[in-house]
Order: structure tokens, then sequence, then C-alpha cells
């Protein structure tokens, strides 16, 4: 309506910060590493940023709602060791290689079944977070934790190898030379960007997230919500599971692990807030892009891989400092926010005597 | 001890604070505040709530910054208030729920921090029970030091409490609201105990609601009003009559409002009790009109409030929507029987305030703005938000801006909005003018009156008597869990001075 004045622009600013960051990104690396903006390895980083960018959705959503998903790797883990599990012939356990159970599903089968799993894991940490009143913390990272050890002792701690072609496509196939979860990987952000901001879902997620009282003051329930973001979470999880196995065509018992500090790092970098109720799906998009890219970079440039965790966990570090600041600018510019300590009674000085 | 005698009854200024004044963006919470307390006095300070006197207090005690003004303890003018500053010069605070480190011995409640240690660098019980049960004979309190605190009575703890702070050198002490969980034999214990202190020198300031309590254990009064001094008298000059003519005030301009009852009920309760928050209430509300529910904290109205929209249990009872039975499970429930609740804690239960004006405005109708596969109808969702903006008057730079930064009277419109876009038959206000400036009231009040020319039934359950008899057709009065009192604009008897006594629990009247 308006000229923007000096608040909007820091806001619109600090809101679409990551965009910034990016440009500035592929200008830099591009400019000062031979062959970064080459075709094969645009496809390398899109490629590997793939499975980190379904993750991330199922993250960003949580985050929105002011929850955190620390299952979601072990999901990743236990999906391909049961899908390896059941599509694999029969072998004995040797030189570290296992078999399958000796069922041998057929793919098409094998991957309803698993995305079905991860479902039903979300449900169950909903479900346990809502209706039973746990901490969605300990209680996802619990999760995490069965999960994995579930995953070792199907898998004999063993790696499983040869996952039939048919499975391997949306990992490892290519239409018209575009890698196919690149392709789902986009296409998974355009359908959740649109749930998110225009769906009667995304709505409520917002709301619970931002004020999980007042959301249910005007007629939502909280609980049903929640359990909904965990539910979508799980089968995304599990999706990133068929993905990666795709990928790698063998199935190895610690798979996925330490991927949820740099999920939840890229949903922060992309402006998705963990103190809940903000950011957008694209923006969480944005940040996969930069962290996938960084990776890359560290990799070309040779980094000492001693030295490659402590420059990512610097990064991560900046975007929460980043995510700190943006909560304290728009708690200060609130003008209303210091009116309720004048009209309350003198009990709420109880806590000072 | 004639000496001390005199020296406590003397005439010398313990406390003065002069000019004090204190705004919060959009309240002046304080405005040029006098305020003494002499020696071995005990003072009352009453107002309603919202006066200014949490305010005042959180000066007194270091808690608050105040914009302007001075505080002097005898004589001394302090030039920087901190807690800690303000306890060494012998103020101290008995809130209302008293903290105390309830698993904890009587005898380590008073001597924590501090417990005699043995030759060994262990605690010397024996020590420690003989050294706290003798400090509390000398101020003669008989409790014994080795029980639990949480095995005490509210009166033995507030009398614990305050002994706690006497044993600090506190001087001066402010009881916030002591009784209010009391009976009368405890009060007179209580009562007896203040006394005896007060004998010795030691200065109370009264806090409280009970202004019978105010009279028997008051030597003065100060009344606050708008964040101003009303006056200080002594009790002796004074009567309950003209105490609550200077809380209430007089001689401002009202708010007036042509009546819109119909005859028609639309909302009936009957025999309404849940236990521990009110006791079979009972009231109709016709179509168009506005009805005002007043009482004190702890008197059921809040309760009530919460429970009839679903955010708490209702209770046992009948309630009927035009006839037909309304039990709300939950907000969802309600706000589909026709009912919507305009929350007190606008922060926590009324806003998203993350969220856009536009997204606050709709949570309450998504159902309805949903098109095919559950995506939101944008335009119709745009339509409303600017139809409400335009009709409550919402100053926004647009339907995008977070809610966050709108300012209290907004806010609340834009929360009113949320409600009226329910087309609600029964619309519960709860505290609908609390931390908004004048001119955002005048405008609810508006936004009231013609929402019950458009035939809602309206309940206000509010503090605000003065508002209450320009809004509203009937005014009930709760006190301690059931209706006490009605007034009436039929009958013509809403004048301030009986709602306010019958709110503090003053002579009821036989047939309500």
């Amino acid at each position: 309506m308006q000229t923007p004045n000096r608040h909007d622009l820091l806001e619109i600013l600090t809101r679409h910060f990551i965009w910034v960051v990016l440009v500035f990104t592929v200008v830099v690396f591009g400019l000062t590493i031979k062959g970064y903006l080459g075709l094969a390895n645009i496809a390398n980083i899109l490629i590997t940023g793939s499975v980190l960018g379904v993750m991330v959705i199922g993250q960003s959503l949580c985050l929105m709602a002011r929850k955190l998903d620390l299952s979601a790797e072990g999901t990743v883990s236990l999906v391909a060791v049961v899908a390896a599990w059941l599509m694999l012939p029969y072998r004995e356990t040797d030189l570290a290689q296992a078999g399958g159970l000796g069922v041998e599903l057929d793919p098409l089968i094998v991957i309803p079944l698993i995305l079905a799993l991860g479902a039903l894991i979300g449900f169950v940490n909903g479900f346990m977070i809502m209706k039973l009143n746990m901490n969605f913390f300990i209680v996802t990272l619990a999760m995490q934790l069965v999960l994995r050890g579930l995953a070792l002792a199907i898998s004999e701690g063993a790696i499983m190898p040869g996952t039939p072609a048919a499975f391997n496509w949306l990992g490892g196939g290519r239409i018209a030379g575009i890698p196919v979860s690149v392709i789902a990987t986009i296409g998974l952000y355009l359908v959740f960007g649109f749930v998110m901001s225009r769906m009667q879902f995304g709505r409520k997620v917002y709301a619970v997230g931002a004020n999980e009282d007042a959301a249910r003051a005007s007629g939502f329930s909280p609980a049903r919500t929640v359990i909904l973001v965990y539910t979508a979470s799980g089968f995304l999880a599990a999706l990133a599971g068929w993905m990666l196995l795709g990928r790698l065509e063998t199935s190895v018992p610690n798979l996925g692990i330490g991927l949820t500090l740099n999920v939840v790092a890229a949903a922060v970098i992309g402006g998705v807030s963990l103190k809940g109720g903000e950011g957008s799906i694209i923006g969480a998009f944005a940040g996969v892009l930069f962290l996938a890219m960084v990776n890359n970079a560290l990799n070309l440039m040779n980094v000492d891989p001693l030295w490659v965790n402590a420059v990512r966990g610097l990064i991560i570090l900046v975007a929460l400092i980043i995510d700190a600041q943006k909560t304290r600018y728009a708690g200060r510019a609130g003008p209303s926010a210091p009116t309720r300590t004048v009209v309350g009674d003198a009990d709420q000085n109880a806590a000072v005597s | 001890m004639a000496e001390t005698r005199a020296l406590a009854r003397s005439d010398m200024t313990l406390l003065d604070m002069r000019g004090i004044s204190k705004s919060y963006p959009g309240v002046q919470a304080l405005q040029d505040a006098d305020f003494s307390v002499r020696r071995g006095e005990i003072h009352g300070l009453v107002g309603k709530n919202g006066a200014g006197k949490s305010t005042l207090m959180g000066v007194l005690m270091g808690i608050r910054a105040a914009d302007s003004g001075t505080i002097a303890i005898e004589g001394e003018t302090l030039h920087h208030a901190s807690p800690q500053i303000m306890i060494d010069a012998g103020i101290s605070y008995v809130p209302q729920h008293i903290n105390l480190l309830n698993t904890l011995t009587v005898a380590e409640n008073i001597l924590v921090g501090n417990l005699p240690k043995n030759r060994f660098g262990l605690v010397d019980w024996q020590a420690v029970n003989d050294d706290s049960q003798a400090r509390l004979s000398r101020l003669g309190l008989k409790l014994d030091v080795r029980q639990p605190v949480e095995g005490l009575s509210v009166a033995e703890r507030t009398m614990l409490a305050i002994a706690k702070a006497l044993f600090n050198d506190a001087r001066l002490i402010i009881l916030d609201e002591p009784t209010a969980a009391l009976s009368r034999v405890d009060i007179d214990l209580l009562f007896g105990f203040v006394r005896a202190q007060q004998e010795q020198g030691v200065a109370f300031i009264y806090i409280s609601h009970h202004l019978e309590e105010v009279f028997e254990i008051c030597d003065r009064v100060t009344v606050m009003r708008d964040g101003q001094i009303v006056g200080t008298r002594a009790i002796s000059e004074i009567n309950v009559a003209d105490l609550i003519h200077m809380m209430v005030g007089g001689g401002v301009k009202e708010y007036g409002r042509e009546s819109a009852a119909g005859h028609e009920v639309v909302f009936e309760v009957q025999d309404l009790s849940r236990r521990g928050a009110y006791e079979h209430v009972s009231f109709v509300l016709r179509r168009g009109e506005v009805i005002g529910i007043s009482g004190l904290q702890g008197s059921g109205a809040d309760e009530l409030a919460q429970g009839l929209f679903g955010l708490e249990r209702m209770g046992v009872g009948e309630v009927t929507i035009a006839g037909e039975v309304y039990r709300p499970g939950s907000p969802k429930s309600a706000f589909e029987a026709g009912v919507a609740y305009l929350p007190q804690d606008r922060h926590r239960y009324g806003l998203v305030q993350l969220r856009s004006v536009r997204e606050n405005v709709t949570y309450s109708v998504l159902d309805r703005l949903v098109g095919r596969l559950g995506v939101l109808m944008r335009q119709d969702e745009q339509a409303i938000t600017e139809e409400y903006i335009d009709k409550l008057g919402i100053v926004t730079p647009g339907p995008e801006q977070r809610t966050l930064l709108l300012s209290g009277g907004n806010q609340q419109k834009v929360v009113f909005a949320k409600l009226a876009a329910t087309q609600p038959a029964v619309l519960i206000l709860h505290e609908p003018s609390q931390g908004v400036d004048v001119q955002a009231k005048v405008d609810i009040f508006n936004i009231i009156n013609d929402l019950s020319r458009q035939g809602v039934a309206i309940m206000i359950i509010s503090s605000e008597v003065r508002e209450l008899i320009g809004l509203c057709d009937r005014i009930l009065v709760m006190y301690e869990g059931r209706i006490t009192n009605e007034f009436s604009r039929a009958a013509d008897d809403m004048l301030p001075e009986d709602i306010l006594l019958a709110i503090e629990g003053g002579p009821g009247d036989a047939d309500a």
C-alpha cells in the first residue's frame, strides 16, 4: 500500500537473506574453482542434494510446527535395510555381506511397503508426542535409536549389495539425461510448497507452530495437525531412504548416519525458524542448494577431510546466529508486546520476593 | 518499652515516593504518583485491576524502572533502584502465592544459605533447629521448626514469609492479597501476628480487594485509579461507600448505548457447576442482548467464560443454544455451535502473532474457504480480510502485515474480526478493552454495539465496572463461584458503588 519503510526492507532482507547468499556463493565458487559450473559438477551437486532435499522437506514441516524429527535418519537406514532384505535372495552372511530374507519380493510391492513403514513410524512419533504428552526431542531421539538398532539387527551389521534395477530407478535413473532423483525432488518441493502456502493444512501447521494455544482457540486441533506433520516427515524420510539405496544399489546398515544435523542446518539456513511458525518450503530449497554447493566445493578444493566437519559446523552456527537475531528483531519491532505487563494484577510479581 | 511504642507510632515518614510516572507504549501506567508510608503503620492500597497498584509496587521493589520521580526511605533518596538495593533498604514483598522451599523444614527455610556447621563441616541440625526456634519465639510465632513447609496452612506460610523478611531486617513489608485463601480464623491469626510486628515498628503495605479487611487492619488507605493516586485517608475518617466512590470515580463521560435486546432466548445456562470454579450458575441471554459478568479473581467468572467456550471443561449442568443442547468439547465445536470467544490473554489465546492479519482473520472460517482438494480460495480469503479491515477500522499497512507489528487496539480488532467472521449467535468477550488505548476502546465499544444490533447475544466478562454499565443491559456479579447479584438497566439500579460493593462480597440481595 505504502512505500516500504526501513523496517520492512530489513524484514524482507532477513527473510530472503538466503537467496543473496546463494547468488554470492555461486559467483565466488564459479570464479575460483575450475569446472565448478560445468554440467557434470552441477549434476553432481543436484544428485547429492536430492536425498538431503527430500529429508529437508519433512524436517521443515516439523520445524514449522515447532517440533523436530531426530528419527528421520533412523527411518532412512531402516527402510533401506528392510527393502534390501525383502528383495534380495537368501544367502549365508559372510565376509560382512548378507543376503535377503529369501522372499525376493517385487520392487513394486516393496516400495509402497517401505513408504507405508516410514509413514507409520512418523505417525507413532506424532501420537506419542501429542496424545501421550511426551517430549518430542526425546521421543524422536529414542526412536532414532530403535530404528537404527533394528536396521543393524536385521542386516546383522553387514552390507546387502545388488538391489534390482526397477528399485534403483528413483535414485540412479535418468530421464532425457536428467537424474530422476533431481526431477522427483524438485517435484516434491513444488507440491509441498503449494501445500504449505495455499492449502488449509499448511495454514494450520504455521498457526500451531507459532502459537499452539491460539491455534486451538481458533478451532484447530493441534494434535491432529502435528501427527500429520510427523506422518509426512516419516513418509518423506522413507522416500529419501529409497532414493539413497537406489543410488548406492547396496544397503549399508549405517546409511544416513549423521544426516540430521545437515538436514536441520539446511532448513534453518533456508529461513525455517527453530522457534516455529515461520519459513517457507522454497526457502528451505535454497538452503539445501547452498549446503550441497558448499559440500561439493569442500570436496573439489581438496579441503583436508579432517577439517570438513569444522567448516560445516561453523556454517550451521552462523545460520543459527542469523535465526536468533531475526526473532529478536521481530520481537523488538512489536509495539504491543510490553502492554500485557501493565494490565494484570500484582500476582505477576510473585516471582520476586 | 514506652519509648519504642512512642517511636513506633510516631509520624515519622518511612517511605516517600514522589511524582512517580511510568508509561508503556500506548498506556500511561502511572502518572505523577505520590505515595508515602509512616513508620509502624499498616497502609492499605486499593484500586481495581489495572489501576496501577502492581506497577507502583514494581517500582518500589526495584523490578520496574520509573520514567520519572523519586523514592526516599527515611529521608534518604535512593538514586538507583534494583531489587537488591530495595531489599537492602528494608523493603520486602510477600506475594499472594507464597514462595518457600516446600519440601524442606521450617528451620531450613529460615536459615537457608546460612546453615550452622559443626567442626566437621557438616550441618549441625541441633543448632539449626534451636536457632530457628529461638528466632521464631522472639517474633511470637509458634511453629514446629522440624515440620516441612508443605504441611503448614496458608496463614502459617504467610506468617513464616513475613518472619523471614523480618530476619532480613525488613522495615516495610508489602502484603499482596494475603487473605485471599484464608478462613476467618486464619485471618484473625494472621492479623494478630501482623499487629504484633507493627507494635515493634514494622510498617506494612496491605494490598487487598476485600475492603472490610482494609477497614479492620489498616491505619490509612490510599486509593488508585487509572494510574493515578486518588487520595490517602485515615481509616477513621472514611467509610466503605466513600472508599468505593474514590475507586470508581465519577463525572467521566460514559459510553452509552441503546439496548437492542429482543425477547427470544438465544442462550440459556441452567444450574451449571464445575468443582473449584463455579456453582449453580444460571442465566439467560436474549437475542441482541448484552450482559456483563463481573467478579474478583477467583470468583469463577474467568473460568465460566473458558468453560462455555470449551477451552476448559464446562462442568455439570445444562446449556442450550436456541433450544438445542450445547456441550462444547473443544473451541472447534463451540464455533460450530455458534459460540465465539474473545480471550482475555490476547497474546496467548487470541493471536498468532508471527502470522499475517489475513491469516489471523480467516483462521476461524478456513473450512468455508476450502475449495477442491483442500486448496484455499485466495480471492474469498482476501475479500473477507478486506471487509473486516474496513468494517472494524483495523489500521494496518495491508492484510499481509504480521499482527505482531500492530498496536494493541488493532490486534484486538483482528481478534474481533476472526470471531465476527464466524457470524456467531453468542459472543463471549473476556476483558475486551484490556491493554488497548482510549480511542481503540471506543472503537471496540462501537463494534460490540453493532454486533448486538445485528442480533448477536453478547456476554462480557470484565472488571471494568464503568464500561460494563455503559455497554450492558444487565450486569451479573459473581462472588465465590456463584452469581450473587443482578443489576439491570430496566430496573435502573446499575450504580457503580452498589456493583462494586457486590463484587467485593458486600451484602447481596436476596432475590438473586
